[in-house]
């Protein structure tokens, strides 16, 4: 399976959920769609660093909840329209995930260190926004109700699913040029062997630095797109370690450091719970037990996610040599 | 010819076109039977707070029963009225999609939300179809500030709370010859907990009380010896605690092992103060503690009823029950106001009639154009002697406040 055509069918895989949604479907499936969308943006975002850097952080929602906390401040404290309060939370969380990155990396902190601190940055950034009066402290924000297209809300949540497959679509190609690029391949150098890559040459320090303030971008966007959608966000919703969760496991289930990987996994985690969720009866919390059998048999039987599966298999059919294990 | 005549005999003939009448006549037998009516309730039964979601489940089905048993919806000839459960999971963005699988399963009217963050999404993702939605005991004044017309609230707000506690606070204490001087507020870091401390913090000097510490904790919280330590130090008359049922227990068994006394707890939703659990497992630390929360009206016989429902369900009582139960009841009057399933006709219903506030203790629940429940009135309970005692208002009090409790 060649890279583009990886991309090829990913891309017919967004148009036909557009399609299908232009066509029509019933909220609650257009609403996980939505959800759906968030989540593989949010993915897409910790696959830059988490999938190609080898670089996992459990932390993404310091910059999700920052994408969502400023728009919304803009927006409600400030009147600032939608669209900037949208450019400006990716900037600020393009920000914070600079910051982030230059005191970790600095300290040359890789693997569970690396982990640990995005997690710890996370829950101070939660523990700030749950105590400060302009974050509306531990009540959280509302964003009002304004159904245009210049408040980045509407009416029809059709054109709201568009503008996040759009969106989705654009985290395809930037993960395909990223793979395409040099500075992918420093990226990808530096996840296999970061001092073979720094003795040959590779500026490491630049390189992670670069990749965490995509990789932030990316999720701070997830979070300005979230708030957009459910028009409230308090810091348990906004930094809370949820987010941080669904954007790891869609990116690993999926397959890490691919460039379908997060959408993969997303549409994966999120439809798998909603099929088992009409199927499990009246006993609620059940669809849970199975969601989490079928994860750990993912988990089990292909390490490599399911994008890794499913290539290992075609690979076999060909009579091709097996793709080596990623390190995540 | 004459083995097919054989073979299709008078018998079969008549059998198969019984059959065959029976069947065209079928749509026929059901359309005159009472049509359903889907109401939504929106709870978490997973999660965090899967138990309130499993009490308040209690009380909507057994209201549920008790009015398709007394011959349903009689504006819409008998409907009988069927219960959709919509799982929140606990949290936001869980309310919104079960919200909107509520919808899609054709519920007529939702209730419940249950906590505010739930009921915010929930409620928004009511508002794109115009579904009637009331909340059973979600307090944020936010909620009803979003002018959307679908939302009703049936419990008091946390300001209409806040009120009634401090206003029955200054009688029980000027009844004990001003016994409360000074004032410990412990919070949990929440929407509940620090709404409730900077209100009281605002209010309390105004009426005579000093506030002499105001100390924060996360949820969950493990430890409470620190902030019981500090207590022990500052020996406040009173504590004034806001946190959820496990903190809550956390602190007042810490408060008990510490063997800090002070004249009284009184607490605003206290968690686990209105909770038959931890009155039931941990009676020492629960007794004398007073709260001010969501509360049936105890001498109304169905609050009996409820309780013994409760107990068959091995599960202890809380105010979910009686309020959803309740709500429940407020949702099928407003159909039998608007005689009809039809969404603006009940929500206009609604928003224009009074209604009975089944066990509790509102007199006529009466909607104002917030969605607002302006009778709504939380009551004011302690525990004694192991029972969860109405101590004001009057008309509902079941005994005199004990206060100073350990004095």
């Amino acid at each position: 399976m060649t890279k583009n055509f990886e991309l090829i069918l990913a891309l017919a895989f967004l148009a036909l959920l557009a399609v299908l949604a232009l066509v029509g479907l019933p909220g609650n499936i257009l609403n996980l769609f939505i959800f759906m969308m968030i989540v593989a943006l949010t993915a897409q975002g910790w696959n830059m660093l988490g999938g190609y850097g080898g670089l996992s952080s459990f932390g993404h929602a310091a910059f999700f909840g920052t994408g969502a906390y400023t728009t919304t401040i803009l927006q409600t404290t400030f009147g600032i329209n939608a669209w900037i309060g949208l450019v400006c939370g990716v900037a600020l969380g393009a920000l914070v995930g600079a910051l982030i990155g230059f005191l970790s990396f600095r300290a040359g902190l890789k693997g569970s260190y690396f982990a640990l601190i995005t997690l710890a940055f996370a829950e101070v950034l939660r523990i700030l926004a749950n105590s400060w009066d302009f974050t509306g402290g531990a009540s959280g924000m509302m964003v009002s109700l304004k159904n245009s297209f210049w408040d980045l809300q509407f009416a029809d949540r059709r054109y709201f699913f568009l503008i996040l497959v759009v969106f989705v679509v654009l985290g395809l190609f930037l993960t395909r040029w990223l793979e395409r690029s040099a500075f992918g391949a420093y990226l990808i150098a530096l996840r296999e062997n970061d001092q073979a890559a720094q003795a040959l040459g590779v500026d490491i320090f630049r390189i992670k630095m670069q990749a965490i303030t995509l990789s932030a971008a990316i999720t701070s966007l997830a979070g300005c797109l979230y708030v957009q959608n459910f028009l409230f966000i308090d810091a348990n919703v906004a930094y809370g370690s949820w987010i941080s969760i669904e954007a790891l496991f869609a990116a690993i289930v999926g397959g890490a450091g691919t460039i379908a990987g997060p959408l993969i996994g997303s549409v994966l985690l999120l439809g798998l719970g909603e099929i088992t969720k009409s199927f499990s009866g009246g006993i609620p919390g059940i669809d849970l037990v199975v969601f989490g059998i079928i994860l750990v048999l993912c988990v089990a039987f292909a390490p490599n996610g399911v994008r890794g599966y499913v290539a290992d298999l075609y690979r076999r059919r060909m009579n091709r040599p097996p793709s080596s294990p990623k390190i995540v | 010819m004459k083995t097919l005549m054989n073979s299709v005999s008078r018998r079969t003939l008549l059998q198969t076109g019984g059959a065959l009448a029976a069947t065209l006549a079928a749509p026929g037998l059901v359309r005159a039977q009472a049509p359903t009516v889907k109401i939504g309730l929106l709870q978490p039964m997973t999660g965090a707070f899967a138990n309130d979601g499993d009490l308040a489940k209690i009380g909507a089905e057994y209201a549920i029963k008790e009015i398709n048993d007394a011959g349903g919806i009689k504006a819409l000839g008998g409907a009988k009225l069927e219960l959709l459960v919509g799982d929140s999971r606990s949290n936001a963005e869980a309310g919104a999609q079960a919200t909107e699988q509520l919808q899609a399963d054709g519920a007529a009217i939702v209730v419940g939300g249950f906590a505010s963050g739930i009921a915010m999404t929930g409620t928004q993702a009511a508002a794109r179809y115009e579904l009637p939605f009331i909340i059973d005991c979600a307090v944020s004044d936010a909620l009803m500030t979003r002018n959307l017309k679908n939302v009703f609230r049936f419990n008091p707000s946390f300001s209409m709370a806040a009120d009634v506690a401090l206003k029955n606070l200054v009688l029980i204490n000027d009844a004990s010859g001003k016994a409360a001087k000074t004032v410990a507020i412990v919070h949990e870091d929440g929407l509940l907990g620090s709404g409730l401390a900077k209100l009281m913090q605002a209010r309390l000097p105004e009426l005579g009380f000093e506030v002499v510490e105001t100390i924060s904790h996360p949820t969950p919280a493990r430890d409470m010896n620190n902030v019981v330590l500090r207590l022990r130090s500052l020996q406040p008359d009173l504590i004034i605690p806001s946190h959820y049922f496990n903190e809550f227990v956390l602190f007042a068994r810490t408060l008990q092992q510490q063997r800090v006394k002070p004249k009284g707890i009184y607490a605003l939703f206290g968690g686990a103060a209105s909770s038959y659990k931890f009155v039931s497992e941990f009676p020492e630390a629960a007794e004398g503690v007073m709260d001010v929360n969501h509360w049936g009206d105890p001498k109304n016989p169905t609050n009996d009823k409820l309780m013994a429902a409760v107990k068959d369900a091995g599960k202890f009582y809380a105010y979910n029950t009686p309020i959803n139960y309740s709500v429940i009841q407020v949702a099928a009057q407003a159909l039998e106001f608007a005689k009809s399933a039809d969404r603006g006709a009940i929500n206009e219903a609604l928003s224009k009639n009074e209604f009975d506030s089944g066990i509790m203790p509102y007199g006529k629940s009466k909607f104002d154009a917030t969605g607002q429940n302006v009778n709504a009135l939380p009551l004011n309970t302690q525990v004694q002697g192991g029972q969860i005692k109405v101590i004001y208002p009057d008309q509902f009090a079941q005994a005199k406040p004990k206060f100073p409790a350990n004095g």
